[in-house]
């Protein structure tokens, strides 16, 4: 694919030389920074204010490392997902509106290129800031809880950067297929609460990609969740996704 | 030789919207062209189909023989587009921007830089070192005439590329594009026919989505305007007067006091033979004989002023 290399770099460069390069790595080593600690207080702060009611005596067992690993990969279900839908919501609509995308595809590049890249450059910002969340995670884990293994952690963070890169494909479609960013990261959402509903369904958890919302806390609360076709359809869904999102692209007017 | 555009009933509909009707146009190789007409009357949209930026619905549309439908990279290569409203990575540097674009064509090492530096100082950008985002509405224009050089182009295709700018800012881009003129055929869109008449050879006038007329600059000028002959004799107007209206090439005639007529004529040469005669032929003594220079603007007035 012609100018794909150069794009990407672009891209890339980009990414350091803007706004992007704080607000995603920002939002997850915030939530990184807070979830150890978080998991530690949690339980002490329900018992102090279960036993200032009268009559009321609640116990939690004592909180380990897994709470910790568990908070992180809640944060990044509930938090993180939605950063993804409303930045990425405007991935490639952005450089449409903006007039670039009518600059750069008068000259040698491909369109599948423009979109491949773009979904490319951001895949690697979120593995970047998820993968620095999860260090950061793993320090302070082991700092708080003297305990923490790295390969729960790993795996719970890889399988949610399963769902992430999901949904960063999804947004790259949509952007390609709306003009406006507000109406893709709200049709977004919506796909996103669809996959919700979808987990009180059984066969749904265990067939479709629906599975890879809950399994990164269950994974990482020590649990066995069924992974091999939430990851197999989440893949298949992913690249679905980029593909159509480059070829809707190619007969795009611009 | 190819002609450098070639179109042949191009039709481009928007809904109920027909924004090309048919246009046909052939842009000769090595000619500075200008693609004349009034706002609305399809000039972006026949570039941004030319650029493949946009589908013809129907119609052909070739550049240096090669279909632009699908705009081919082999097409792309030869061309350099500026838009009409070029968007820019407003934080790269000028210098950035051209480096990038010139990557885009596949462009590395000394090549790359010696294209940058020559197009910096093209473009009296050398020592900027502000990012763009920062730049005047005339820098960016300027910049946008340079990163369309950046492939050294067959073919430099320039949208409005001097409508907005400042009498200063229109003068740098219009040298620009003269000194760009002997080395690639030209094909800029504008209404602003000063800038034409300045540095165009050829035109075509597009109105209601079809090219009207396409001539060189001076044949326009003498095929679609009638011209203005000053007649002043020291007497014996009326007489004259009436003698020459019923001439076939006078289309109009005006007195202006006593002694002078405005004769509007379709034919100059025939005029400036006729009339003379006509003077010493009713025995009147000739005091003097002006033709009046036609404008590029009564040429564009007449050809889509009624249209509007």
């Amino acid at each position: 694919m012609r100018g794909l290399r150069a794009f990407l770099a672009k891209e890339l460069l980009e990414i350091v030389r803007t706004w992007r390069i704080w607000v995603l790595p920002g939002i997850v080593l915030f939530l990184a920074l807070g979830g150890p600690p978080l998991a530690m207080l949690t339980p002490r702060l329900l018992e102090s204010f279960a036993g200032s009611q009268p009559g009321v005596v609640i116990e939690f067992p004592d909180p380990t490392y897994r709470d910790a690993y568990a908070q992180w990969v809640k944060n990044l279900t509930q938090i993180v997902v939605f950063a993804i839908v409303i930045m990425f919501g405007g991935l490639v609509n952005g450089e449409v509106r903006a007039g670039t995308a009518a600059l750069v595809l008068t000259k040698p590049l491909a369109r599948p290129a423009f979109v491949l890249a773009k979904f490319a450059a951001a895949l690697a910002l979120l593995v970047g800031s998820v993968a620095l969340g999860a260090a950061l995670t793993w320090g302070l884990t082991l700092a708080v809880f003297g305990q923490a293994p790295v390969g729960e952690l790993a795996r719970a963070t890889a399988l949610w950067l399963a769902l992430g890169t999901l949904l960063l494909a999804l947004m790259t479609l949509l952007s390609v297929l709306l003009r406006s960013q507000a109406a893709a990261a709200g049709v977004g959402l919506a796909v996103y609460f669809l996959l919700v509903i979808l987990t009180v369904w059984e066969p749904a958890v265990r067939h479709t990609p629906a599975g890879l919302l809950a399994a990164p806390a269950q994974l990482a609360a020590g649990g066995a969740p069924p992974l091999a076709w939430p990851l197999a359809t989440g893949a298949l869904v992913s690249a679905a996704a980029v593909l159509a999102a480059m070829a809707a692209f190619r007969h795009q007017e611009l | 030789m190819t002609a450098a555009i070639e179109v042949q009933g191009l039709v481009k509909v928007f809904g109920r919207c027909r924004a090309l009707d048919g246009v046909d146009l052939t842009v000769p190789a090595g000619s500075v062209f200008g693609f004349l007409g009034p706002n609305g009357s399809g000039k972006t949209t026949t570039l941004r189909i030319l650029s493949g930026l946009a589908r013809p619905s129907a119609g052909r549309a070739r550049v240096f023989g090669r279909d632009v439908v699908g705009a081919t990279n082999e097409v792309r290569a030869d061309i350099g587009y500026l838009p009409d409203v070029p968007g820019y990575y407003g934080w790269m540097t000028a210098p950035e921007f051209l480096r990038f674009a010139g990557r885009l064509f596949g462009l590395s090492g000394r090549v790359l830089e010696s294209r940058v530096e020559a197009l910096l100082d093209l473009a009296g950008l050398r020592g900027v070192t502000s990012r763009v985002g920062g730049f005047s509405r005339g820098m960016k224009q300027r910049l946008g005439v340079a990163q369309a050089l950046i492939n050294a182009p067959r073919l430099l295709m320039l949208d409005e590329p001097t409508s907005a700018l400042d009498p200063i800012g229109r003068k740098e881009v219009l040298d620009m594009i003269a000194t760009v003129g002997g080395r690639a055929t030209v094909f800029f869109s504008t209404h602003i026919l000063a800038d034409v008449e300045r540095v165009c050879d050829t035109v075509a006038v597009l109105g209601a989505g079809r090219v009207l007329v396409q001539a060189p600059i001076g044949e326009l000028k003498r095929r679609y305007h009638d011209g203005n002959l000053l007649l002043e004799v020291t007497d014996g107007a009326d007489v004259l007067a009436a003698r020459l209206a019923h001439e076939p090439w006078v289309t109009g005639l005006q007195r202006r006091g006593e002694r002078t007529l405005v004769l509007t004529v379709t034919e100059m040469d025939v005029a400036r033979r006729a009339v003379p005669a006509a003077v010493a032929e009713q025995g009147c003594g000739l005091v003097r004989l002006e033709a009046g220079e036609v404008s590029l603007e009564d040429v564009f007035v007449d050809l889509v002023g009624g249209g509007r």
